[in-house]
């Protein structure tokens, strides 16, 4: 290596007059300002976690402590946890949705609907409200294979095979503060809904729109029926 | 923390300059490794605990001041220059190093700029300055060599200079 000292030396001694003037306190202060910044960081993504778990608690609706009797209404203001569940399962083809009532679930029919048809299952779903085709019309099998089970908790579990909704149906499932109602539906067909299991309220027409039949019908409200 | 700022506030004056010297070795531009070299002693600084371990500490500077610089002219390359005055400004003085030099040394490889400059500035062995880089020593050998011989072409002081040594 001796044969380079004369070229290493002569780089060496060109560039000894550059030095660095920058204070060692400006690199501790450089390095307080990123580990500021990641801790906000760190804050966030706890702050996000912690949104994420809270949103994934909502979603998923886990149990909640066991209430004997009737629990209490929530208070305003309180979290209300998601009402349902879907979940890939078991076995290839088939989805498993868990449903929960009581007032400390909210039921967002718009979500549930998304939920399903991810896993390729069309459905209509209603609060407060139970939609069949019109007698006449029924949906080919018109039942589930697998009736809804009870799980500990209370909740409804249902597993649902890809072959349960055959195409040109649906699966109507009308969600009440006690009871939780299934069935096939025919798509395009008439429907006829209901705030109670046996009186039919009122027709949706096969776009979907509920049209008002007769004065009594009128009190019927259908909220959040999504199609 | 006291103990450690001390240790590298130490490890800082004592390093500083020449990882400041290798850098601009190997990029050309005295302003350009003067940023990186802050960047890359604010990471040892976040990193301490690790970097103090380090076999060459001062190598693992100069080696994330070079990879931040890979990076910045990477963000660089995707933005569009806006107009002529968006053109880097031609290099600043670079500290009173021979221009003739820093010409021949952009000629080289980066690689042979980088083993050069480890090993003048930061004294590496062959050895240490391979395992720093990740390549085998021979190869070390190798770049170290075609360097030299070329910077011994290129710089007109050099050819003297070896002619006086033969002499």
């Amino acid at each position: 290596m001796k044969e380079h000292d004369d070229i290493m030396g002569q780089v060496r001694e060109s560039f000894s007059g550059l030095c660095m003037d920058m204070p060692v306190e400006q690199v501790f202060a450089a390095g307080r300002v990123r580990r500021r910044r990641r801790l906000s960081g760190l804050t966030a993504a706890v702050a996000a976690t912690a949104g994420a778990v809270a949103a994934m608690t909502l979603t998923a609706g886990g149990p909640g402590p066991a209430r004997p009797g009737n629990p209490p209404a929530p208070s305003p203001g309180s979290v209300q946890l998601a009402a349902f569940t879907v979940t890939s399962g078991p076995g290839d083809d088939n989805t498993t949705l868990i449903l929960r009532k009581g007032p400390q679930y909210r039921l967002d029919p718009s979500a549930l609907r998304q939920a399903l048809a991810k896993h390729g299952i069309p459905a209509l779903v209603t609060v407060g409200t139970f939609c069949r085709t019109k007698s006449g019309e029924t949906a080919s099998s018109g039942q589930l294979k697998h009736p809804p089970a009870k799980l500990a908790d209370g909740a409804d579990a249902l597993v649902i095979s890809s072959h349960d909704v055959p195409p040109g149906t649906r699966l109507s499932i009308g969600y009440f503060p006690n009871q939780i109602r299934m069935a096939l539906i025919k798509d395009g067909a008439p429907l006829s809904c209901s705030s109670t299991f046996q009186q039919p309220a009122a027709r949706i027409t096969p776009a979907g729109t509920p049209i008002r039949v007769g004065k009594k019908a009128n009190d019927i409200r259908m909220p959040g029926a999504v199609g | 923390m006291g103990h450690e700022q001390d240790e590298f506030a130490d490890f800082y004056r004592a390093s500083r300059d020449p990882c400041l010297r290798a850098v601009t070795a190997v990029v050309g531009d005295r302003e350009l490794a003067e940023e990186q070299v802050a960047e890359a002693f604010t990471r040892a600084w976040m990193s301490w605990g690790k970097v103090r371990r380090h076999t060459a500490p001062q190598a693992w500077v100069v080696r994330t001041a070079l990879n931040f610089g890979v990076s910045w002219w990477r963000r660089r390359r995707r933005e569009v220059p806006l107009a002529d005055h968006d053109a880097a400004a031609p290099a600043a003085t670079n500290g009173g190093v021979d221009p003739a030099l820093i010409t021949a040394l952009r000629r080289l490889p980066a690689r042979q700029r980088e083993v050069l400059a480890l090993r003048v500035f930061l004294d590496l062995d062959t050895e240490t300055t391979a395992k720093v880089i990740g390549i085998a020593s021979g190869t070390v050998t190798a770049h170290l060599a075609r360097a030299v011989a070329a910077l011994r072409r290129d710089l007109p002081s050099a050819n003297t200079n070896a002619t006086e040594v033969i002499r």
